[in-house]
């Protein structure tokens, strides 16, 4: 019986993703585990695996961006009938099996913490889902102030069910298990207005975000020909390292801040501080919403290995199990859109780093070359630097390098 | 276990020491051949003789001033105020002296003396007869105050206040003179200073004193067939006050309801508020909630007397709007 | 100090030692008088200046075992009975040495061993305690007598009459001493009392009155030895109205402008008692000399004590407050 083939929910929160590449063909042999295609979702491409063994005899989407749930193959035996249901078919999601109640720093939750959920979800549909704040001062008892301290929520995203809104213990200890979860993309009758809920890490990171947005920033922008750096891609891939562009572009901009130690900094109030490592952060959709996960000391490592170390705290990102290490100690951050076509953009700094870069899709473009118009991966990388740390030399020169080296990895050596 | 009411227990207490001691001995207004006009030293002239069980004149300086002079020469004097409002008479023997003579003198000096007196509203005694003023006394460094609920209480107490080498003002109430309970055979001294949990509970700390203890407990009841869990904690003594008691049911709990039958305002509650506030500040999950009377005297006519003073259902909204929602 | 004899008169010897008590006392105060002007002492002080009979003649009648409460105007009854002029100097300097070790100061200066229970701020706020004392006394049969020193201005308080009520009613072995020297601070007798012979106040509980002129320190212990048989022989207490002068402000730094200068002048020549017991024994000017010589001598010590003594530390102020 042929399986049909779904985009997997990866995450909580996820409800899309993109194909970026099969890596297998139709007609092929594939194995259950075995690489099947290349996903990005939000800012990291990761490879799925076929949970199916047998040939693939569909591949219902080449590539672009697909709901989760949707049928995008067919495994089976050779010369099995395509079921016809696939075809422009939408499933509904899978249930919720997983996390709708996780922190990133917390392990995934058993079974039994269901019918809490359940318990938690209708309270704050009842009761005024608001937070009753006094010319921008929070209502919270001293006790829940310290738990939310202790645990690192943020109070202007907690609901208070106290008198006149006032937020108790128990409200807090409520948002971490997690608070009214965006709803499952469920279909949305026409003509309702649907409501997202906030979630206290989508608060924190609007939070965050605001914050670096009052940096003073400049923004630096170049093409780079990946030809070469798809082609070590390829090479690694055939000799079994899963590595991907993301890995090389790690590796190099590990590399490019080494030799351009002003640009790996950070700006404090009475010193600039400037590094001695590389962490490279990769910014990853994580179940609950944007983290950066960290590769430290990236300039001491083999592509190899920072293939693996990305890999696994990706998919520890995915899963929620990312530990406060892992977290910790950035100096930079890569922020990847290009699985979803976007060719060009500008990421906003993580603060405390002094700087970041925006990457964008290759897409083949014609260029000049010795004279001649030929057709080239291109890559635009485009930097966001924090002005009060990095002067525009200096970043200029980080840039150029990180082209250079990505156009000729081989200078890495 | 002999059941004995909070009465006899003073009683009890009285008796034991005077038989073991004769350095005891009692002075106030009626406690001879009447004993007591709330019949606390019945019987007690005919064991002990006039020479130990003296009558006074009207004087509460004389009472209370007599009583330190012999306490300073080593006797252990308790005297009794008739109403806790007429310790007012006698204020500057007790604020001024009585408290400070150990202080003054650089430790020369000590005075044994255990003042003992009663108050409290019901059946209309009117304003002059029903204050509850112990807030005072606790403003006093120099003093100890002690305020029992039980009559295992007030006669452990009050045999630990006789004994301790300071002096104390010793609280009774007037409306528990009649409550009955089994009580250990012998006098067991209860330390001063050792608070009491009369009901353990998880939800609120209702810390109560005297008469407001019982009124406490009845409100526990109700509330607990309304699901809340209400620890009733008793501090006995009001000074020296087991802080460390308190702030314990307090980080257990996280809520508090602090209930006298004293005015509110300016009342050993607002003391109680402040201090855990100062130790369990980051253990609040809502206010400190305050049940006392209201800022007026008592008044005589049956129903103003009962609007003034809190009772059990007043302990009981307090304990409810501490767990409130929305 | 020797024990007193219960003879009829005072022999020569004895009155000489009054005598140069009396100076003792005297140069003592005047010493208080000036280190207080000189800013050296801090708080209240009353000096009792020409009421130096009073505080011998009565503190040299008591025996061992009698105690006594005193008023604000304490240094005379408290030297009297034996605390050392360095024990008092230095509790006026506020020294852990002074006899209350700093806690007290002038007003409160005590001595338990030599049954003084205290000076008191609060006019008339030692005699219940007084009281109380005379009946623990009782109570335990032991020949000890309580005895009270106030002035005029508290025969008007409260716990005067309480005092005196409960006392006189209980019969118990007490002394209450006044020392009458007709003003309360600023405000003399004929306008604080209604009467004018205040041991009427006394006769008025029934109790014993004795009298005694103040300034003649002979008879004024004539007076209190029988006062303290009485009282210690369970007869009840006794009332012992002594007339006496202030011959000195209310406190030092007191202008005295209620009182009419030509009087002080005339009691300051006439009613000394130092002036009337040295005039009584002949006392030549030399032998004067050399007691005064003496006594002054002490004084002096007593201050180089006081200033070289310990100041407490500050929180030495948390000691003390309970047993």
């Amino acid at each position: 019986m042929a399986s049909e083939i779904k985009l997997p929910r990866l995450g909580q929160g996820m409800e899309s993703g993109t194909i970026v590449k099969w890596l297998k063909s139709e007609g092929e042999r594939v194995e259950k585990g075995e690489p099947l295609y290349e996903l990005d979702t939000d800012k990291v491409t990761q490879e799925v695996e076929a949970d199916a063994s047998g040939v693939l005899l569909q591949i219902a989407i080449q590539e672009g961006e697909v709901p989760v749930g949707r049928t995008i193959a067919v495994i089976g035996e050779e010369g099995e009938e395509v079921p016809t249901s696939m075809n422009g078919g939408e499933e509904p999601p899978p249930g919720s099996a997983e996390s709708d109640v996780q922190t990133v720093e917390a392990p995934s939750q058993a079974p039994a913490r269901e019918p809490e959920r359940e318990q938690v979800r209708a309270a704050p549909a009842e009761t005024e889902v608001s937070v009753q704040s006094d010319g921008g001062r929070v209502k919270a008892s001293p006790l829940a102030r310290r738990i939310a301290r202790e645990r690192g929520i943020d109070l202007s995203s907690v609901a208070g069910t106290g008198p006149e809104g006032r937020i108790v213990a128990e409200d807090v200890e409520r948002a971490e298990v997690g608070a009214a979860p965006a709803p499952v993309a469920a279909p949305v009758p026409a003509g309702e207005v649907e409501r997202r809920e906030l979630t206290s890490v989508r608060k924190t990171i609007a939070r965050r975000l605001t914050e670096a947005w009052q940096i003073p920033v400049f923004q630096l922008q170049t093409s780079v020909d990946m030809t070469r750096a798809n082609a070590l891609v390829e090479r690694l891939r055939e000799g079994g390292t899963k590595a991907t562009v993301t890995d090389v572009l790690t590796k190099v901009c590990a590399d490019a801040l080494m030799r351009h130690r002003e640009v790996n900094a950070q700006w404090t109030d009475d010193a600039i501080l400037l590094f001695p490592t590389a962490n490279i952060g990769i910014a990853v959709a994580a179940p609950q919403g944007l983290v950066v996960p960290v590769i430290h000391g990236a300039e001491r490592l083999r592509l190899a290995e920072i293939a693996a170390a990305r890999a696994d705290v990706v998919g520890r990102a995915r899963d929620g199990k990312l530990a406060r290490e892992d977290l910790e100690d950035g100096t930079f951050t890569i922020s990847n859109l290009g699985m979803f076509r976007v060719e060009q953009f500008t990421a906003v700094l993580n603060p405390p780093q002094a700087a970041i870069v925006a990457v964008g899709a290759t897409e083949e473009k014609p260029v000049a070359v010795d004279g001649e118009v030929v057709v080239r991966p291109m890559l635009t990388l485009t930097a966001t630097f924090d002005h009060r740390a990095v002067d525009g030399a200096p970043a200029a020169n980080f840039l150029q390098t990180a082209k250079e080296l990505l156009e000729e990895p081989g200078l890495m050596l | 276990m002999p059941e004995l009411s909070y009465r006899e227990a003073v009683r009890d207490a009285l008796a034991t020491a005077m038989r073991k001691d004769d350095d005891v001995f009692i002075m106030g207004e009626d406690i001879a051949e009447m004993g007591g006009s709330m019949g606390v030293t019945q019987g007690m002239l005919d064991e002990f003789g006039k020479e130990r069980v003296r009558n006074t004149p009207i004087s509460e300086i004389a009472i209370v001033g007599a009583g330190i002079g012999a306490a300073m020469q080593g006797m252990r004097p308790v005297v009794e105020v008739m109403y806790e409002d007429f310790l007012t008479v006698s204020m500057e023997q007790i604020v001024n002296q009585a408290a400070k003579h150990r202080y003054m003198s650089g430790g020369q000096l000590k005075v044994p003396l255990t003042i003992r007196t009663q108050g409290g509203a019901g059946w209309s005694p009117g304003a002059q007869h029903a204050q509850q003023v112990e807030a005072w006394f606790v403003h006093v460094p120099g003093l100890k105050v002690v305020f029992a609920s039980t009559p295992t209480d007030v006669r452990g107490l009050l045999w630990s206040a006789i004994y301790d080498d300071n002096p104390v003002i010793f609280f009774e109430h007037r409306t528990l003179y009649g409550l009955k309970e089994d009580v250990p055979d012998d006098v067991e001294p209860i330390a001063i200073g050792e608070s009491r949990v009369h009901r353990e509970g998880s939800d609120v700390t209702v810390v109560a004193t005297g008469r407001l203890v019982h009124e406490a407990l009845k409100a526990a009841e109700e509330a607990e067939s309304e699901g809340v869990s209400v620890e009733v904690w008793d501090p006995r003594t009001l000074q020296p006050l087991d802080v460390d008691g308190l702030v314990a049911s307090v980080k257990k709990t996280n809520r508090v309801v602090v209930a006298h039958e004293a005015i509110t305002r300016m009342g050993f509650g607002a003391e109680i508020a402040a201090v855990v506030q100062e130790q369990a500040f980051d253990w609040l999950d809502a206010p400190i909630e305050r049940v006392g009377a209201k800022f007026a005297p008592l008044p005589f006519a049956p129903v103003m007397e009962e609007y003034v003073v809190p009772h059990a259902a007043d302990v009981l909204e307090a304990i409810k709007r501490t767990v409130a929602r929305g | 100090m020797a024990k007193v004899e219960a003879k009829r008169g005072l022999s020569e010897e004895r009155l000489r030692e009054f005598l140069r008590e009396m100076l003792l006392i005297r140069r003592f105060e005047e010493k208080v008088e000036e280190r207080f002007r000189a800013g050296d002492l801090p708080g209240f002080l009353h000096v009792a200046i020409g009421q130096e009979a009073v505080a011998v003649g009565v503190c040299q009648a008591m025996e061992d075992g009698d105690v006594f409460a005193s008023t604000h105007r304490a240094h005379g009854h408290t030297l009297a009975r034996g605390t050392h002029p360095n024990a008092v100097m230095a509790e006026l300097y506020g020294k852990l040495e002074g006899c209350s070790h700093g806690y007290g100061g002038s007003m409160h200066l005590y001595d338990v061993e030599r049954g003084n229970l205290g000076a008191n701020a609060v006019v008339g706020g030692g005699l219940p305690a007084i009281t109380g004392a005379a009946l623990a006394f009782k109570l335990r049969g032991e020949p000890r007598v309580a005895v009270a020193f106030f002035g005029d201005g508290a025969t008007n308080i409260g716990t005067f009459h309480e005092s005196l009520n409960l006392a006189q009613l209980w019969q118990v072995p007490a002394v209450f001493v006044l020392e009458d020297n007709h003003w309360a601070e600023s405000t003399p007798e004929s306008q604080h009392s209604p009467i004018r012979d205040l041991s009427k106040r006394a006769e008025a509980f029934g109790m014993k009155v004795m009298k005694a002129d103040g300034q003649d320190v002979e008879e004024v212990h004539r007076v209190a030895q029988r006062a303290l048989k009485h009282a210690r022989d369970g007869k009840g207490p006794v009332f012992m109205h002594v007339e006496t002068e202030r011959l000195v402000g209310h406190y030092i730094g007191d202008p005295q402008v209620y009182r009419d200068k030509e009087e002080l002048h005339r009691l300051q020549e006439t009613r000394d008692p130092i002036t009337l017991l040295r005039e009584k024994l002949g006392i030549s000017d030399e032998e004067f000399e050399a007691d005064d010589q003496e006594v002054q001598e002490i004084v002096e010590a007593s201050v180089e004590f006081a200033r070289a003594g310990t100041d407490p530390k500050p929180e030495d102020a948390l000691k003390n407050i309970y047993a």
